[in-house]
């Protein structure tokens, strides 16, 4: 019953998130300098021609009413159509989302498989040379933007050693062709986050193994690993887990820069080409999605502290 | 709940490892000559159709899909027949056309007959079903109606003369015919995106949107068998992942940076194809604000540029210089106009007369590389007659929308860069007085040069329309609004067994041209 209230509650929150969201979104485009339909016809394009997008786009109308119609055309699960193709969004988002997703939920998962071992290793061995190379390393990699490791891996990978495609990916391709087409940019995306969980889930796991329930368990003779993997990580988990859930809203942006070097369709290209050409629709619907996928996320990320660490349920119970 | 033991795991690896092995094989596979892979430097939008086309990259689409009556030669803006047998001028305001019999729609939609070529030209000057104006439908404003004669003949009649129909409009995109009965089928729409119905050397067999185009050979196609039974078209946005894309074999022809030239031409097995342009990029001052409404201000300007040092600043030399928006080899090409060269003492000289001897001024530019050199060039230039020069550097939807209404009352200088094509019209159009407010950014006005380019337009004498383009250039000269940098070159990287067909723009591209060399 308090699960689904605490859920209840945090549903309430994602719908106002979502609001705010899309209000804001719809106010930058009132802003941002440049009349799209101009931008979206280019030079060839006759003021008749300009007019008449115009009004397609409903540009004509007050901003008020146009906020009103997007918000209740959203209620209804109509996303409008794309004033250059004149496509349903939903279906352009729904042909573009689950790559996103997949590179997203692979770069978390790379992330994961390596960062949470690294820094496993690195908190039971602090000060050891692995340590100290993967804090660097970690370092290095962290700071370094996304795109020039996507550049590094595929002038590496790609054109020397010739062991991944460059481009995009492979619907029709074998299992083995998929894998090799998302490998390289669902890497570039998840090398700074190694690092980071790495550095963060130490710091996090150092705390916990000086914890009173942690001496004990020595003091009782329990196996420094079990102590580690099953009494510790859990708890210590916890910090980078909710890095974690935020990491995924950063993703599913941030995959932006993945999408366009390795020529990937995407979220982030769908909604990079429709800033470009001020198709406010494709840019509403996408930042709808975006923020509705990140809420959800974050939500399941609350719900998961109290399996990690049932102090925190207990405590919410009180 | 299931948990992986380290067995598992090591096996998983392994599995991995087998499938790494194979994740060249696509790569080698497409070696074969049958198949070749061009990039676009952007996704492809519907709807097909020739009069709502969006822009060059679905047009090169259309071209391949459709015939016109006739059809641009690579490499030139010369034309040869394509749909028509026969096709001729036979006075100012009629053009006759007689069909080849025989030419089939895919898809089971008929012959091509006279029927369709009305259909699909009167299509530019009635609104649609939706009651909304094609999107090019302006390209036949001249147009009065087609009449059938026949089957496979009939007539083009026009309100006024239009020589420039037979350079930009009937071999270009909004030429092509289109099926009657497959467009009220639903074709060339937009929830339809791929049913293209045409009788072009090929056929739009899938569009995954920002994946891939894949056309395929039209085995009914009654002209020259086209050069690969496929040619897979690929979205590359960022120019560097094209340029290691092309190293890696994954695409075998890519437009490139003029600056990577040299280093591409080292790659075993690629050549480079430079191809000077008949676009035009030029320094705009808008004549309407001050102090630039006085000539000697502007005047001031163009004496303070070093055009040949710009272009090689931003270019790496590998350009040539404009000397007017026509460029070299058209009809209308002024190739007289005045090398204007750089005196420093002469532009301060005009500034003091002017009242101005210090002057702040903003050019307002592109945010691509070889604008945003130039820029700082000209900003360095300007320093030294006197002229602080700011520079405002913008993304395209912004850019292209600053000398638009209002705003573009604001604007004082702008780089600009504008498409060409074959007729002299389309390149001047842009600077009469009813484009001040949508893309005459200058805002120069005259009246005079309006009536040259009126008149010009509706003549059939080539020699006597070019003589009437160039008075008109000698106009844009005398403003001093205007200061010509360069045609630009398009540069292209491809592999060596392959032959590209491109038109003198770049921009557009005959794919039923591209064979292996």
């Amino acid at each position: 019953m308090r699960l689904l209230r605490r859920i209840g509650d945090r549903l309430a929150t994602t719908a106002l998130v979502l609001v705010g969201a899309v209000a804001l979104v719809f106010a930058l485009t009132l802003v941002i300098p440049g009349n799209p339909a101009q931008v979206l016809l280019g030079p060839r394009a006759t003021p008749e021609a300009v007019q008449a997008f115009s009004q397609a786009m409903g540009l004509d109308r007050p901003v008020a009413e146009r906020f009103a119609l997007f918000l209740w055309n959203v209620l209804r699960g109509d996303l409008g159509n794309d004033v250059v193709s004149g496509r349903p969004i939903v279906t352009m988002v729904a042909e573009v989302l689950p790559y996103t997703v997949s590179l997203t939920l692979s770069a978390i998962g790379l992330a994961i498989l390596f960062g949470v071992p690294l820094g496993c290793y690195a908190a039971t061995h602090p000060g050891s040379l692995i340590d100290r190379a993967a804090a660097a390393v970690s370092i290095g990699f962290i700071a370094i933007p996304n795109f020039v490791v996507a550049i590094l891996l595929l002038m590496v990978f790609s054109v020397w050693l010739d062991w991944f495609p460059v481009l995009g990916v492979s619907r029709s391709g074998t299992l083995g062709d998929q894998l090799a087409r998302l490998a390289l940019p669902a890497l570039s995306l998840a090398l700074g986050w190694i690092g980071y969980i790495a550095r963060l889930l130490r710091a996090s796991l150092l705390d916990v193994l000086g914890e009173a329930h942690i001496r004990t368990l020595r003091a009782y003779g329990v196996a420094e690993r079990v102590i580690v993997y099953k009494y510790a990580l859990k708890p210590a988990a916890i910090p980078t887990v909710a890095v974690l859930g935020l990491g995924v809203g950063r993703l599913l942006g941030g995959a932006i820069f993945a999408e366009i070097v390795f020529a990937r369709p995407g979220i982030g290209t769908l909604v990079y080409d429709a800033i470009a050409s001020r198709n406010y629709p494709v840019v509403q619907a996408c930042v709808l999605v975006v923020v509705g996928l990140f809420t959800l996320t974050n939500l399941l990320v609350d719900l998961s502290y109290a399996w990690l660490d049932p102090r925190i349920a207990k405590a919410e119970e009180r | 709940m299931a948990t992986l033991n380290r067995r598992q795991i090591l096996a998983a690896g392994a599995a991995l490892s087998v499938a790494g092995t194979g994740f060249s094989l696509p790569v080698l596979a497409q070696s074969g000559r049958k198949s070749v892979t061009l990039a676009l430097p952007r996704d492809v939008q519907p709807p097909f159709d020739p009069l709502n086309r969006l822009s060059f990259p679905e047009g090169n689409i259309l071209r391949a899909v459709l015939q016109g009556l006739i059809a641009f030669k690579p490499g030139t803006f010369e034309w040869e027949l394509s749909a028509a047998k026969r096709i001729e001028q036979v006075s100012d305001t009629v053009i006759e056309f007689e069909l080849k019999p025989g030419l089939q729609f895919h898809g089971g939609f008929g012959e091509l007959t006279a029927d369709d070529v009305k259909f699909s030209f009167e299509r530019a000057i009635k609104p649609g079903a939706d009651g909304k104006p094609m999107l090019y439908g302006k390209d036949f404003a001249a147009l009065k109606e087609v009449e059938v004669t026949g089957t496979y003949s009939g007539r083009i009649k026009l309100k006024t003369p239009a020589p420039a129909l037979w350079q930009v409009v009937l071999p270009d995109n909004s030429g092509l015919i289109i099926s009657r009965k497959a467009y009220e089928a639903g074709a060339y729409r937009t929830d339809q995106p791929t049913k293209v119905i045409g009788t072009g050397p090929y056929l739009l067999k899938e569009w995954r949107p920002n994946e891939r185009v894949v056309l395929q050979a039209n085995p009914a196609f009654q002209g020259p068998k086209p050069g690969f039974e496929e040619i897979i078209l690929r979205p590359v946005r960022d120019s560097k992942t094209a340029e290691l894309a092309f190293r890696a074999d994954e695409l075998q022809f890519t437009a490139i940076e003029p600056a990577d030239a040299a280093d591409i031409a080292k790659i075993p097995g690629a050549k480079i194809l430079k191809q000077d342009s008949i676009n035009f990029v030029w320094i705009g001052v808008n004549v309407e604000k001050p102090p630039f409404n006085d000539p000697r201000v502007r005047r001031a300007i163009r004496l303070a540029i070093d055009v040949d040092q710009v272009i090689e600043g931003a270019y790496n030399g590998a350009v040539g210089r404009a000397y007017g928006p026509v460029a070299p080899g058209l009809l209308g090409n002024w190739k007289d106009a005045p090398r204007h060269t750089r005196d420093v003492a002469a532009a301060k000289k005009l500034l003091a007369e002017a009242g101005v001897p210090t002057l702040r001024a903003k050019l307002t530019l592109l945010n691509k590389p070889a604008y945003q050199n130039a820029g700082i060039i000209v900003q360095a230039q300007l320093a030294e007659a006197g002229i602080a020069l700011d520079l405002d550097v913008q993304e395209g939807g912004i850019f292209w929308s600053a000398g638009n209404g209002e705003a573009g009352k604001n604007l004082e200088l702008s780089l600009q860069r504008f498409g060409g094509k074959a007729d002299p019209s389309f390149q001047l159009q842009w600077f009469t007085a009813s484009q001040i407010g949508s893309w005459n950014w200058q805002r120069w006005n005259s009246p005079e040069y309006d009536t040259l380019f009126a008149k010009a337009g509706s003549l059939t004498d080539p020699a006597e329309r070019a003589r009437l383009y160039i008075e008109a250039q000698k106009l844009i000269d005398e403003s001093a609004a205007f200061i010509w940098l360069t045609h630009e070159v398009n540069v292209y990287a491809l592999k060596d067994w392959l032959t590209p067909g491109i038109l003198p723009n770049g921009d557009d591209q005959l794919y039923n041209r591209f064979s292996p060399a």
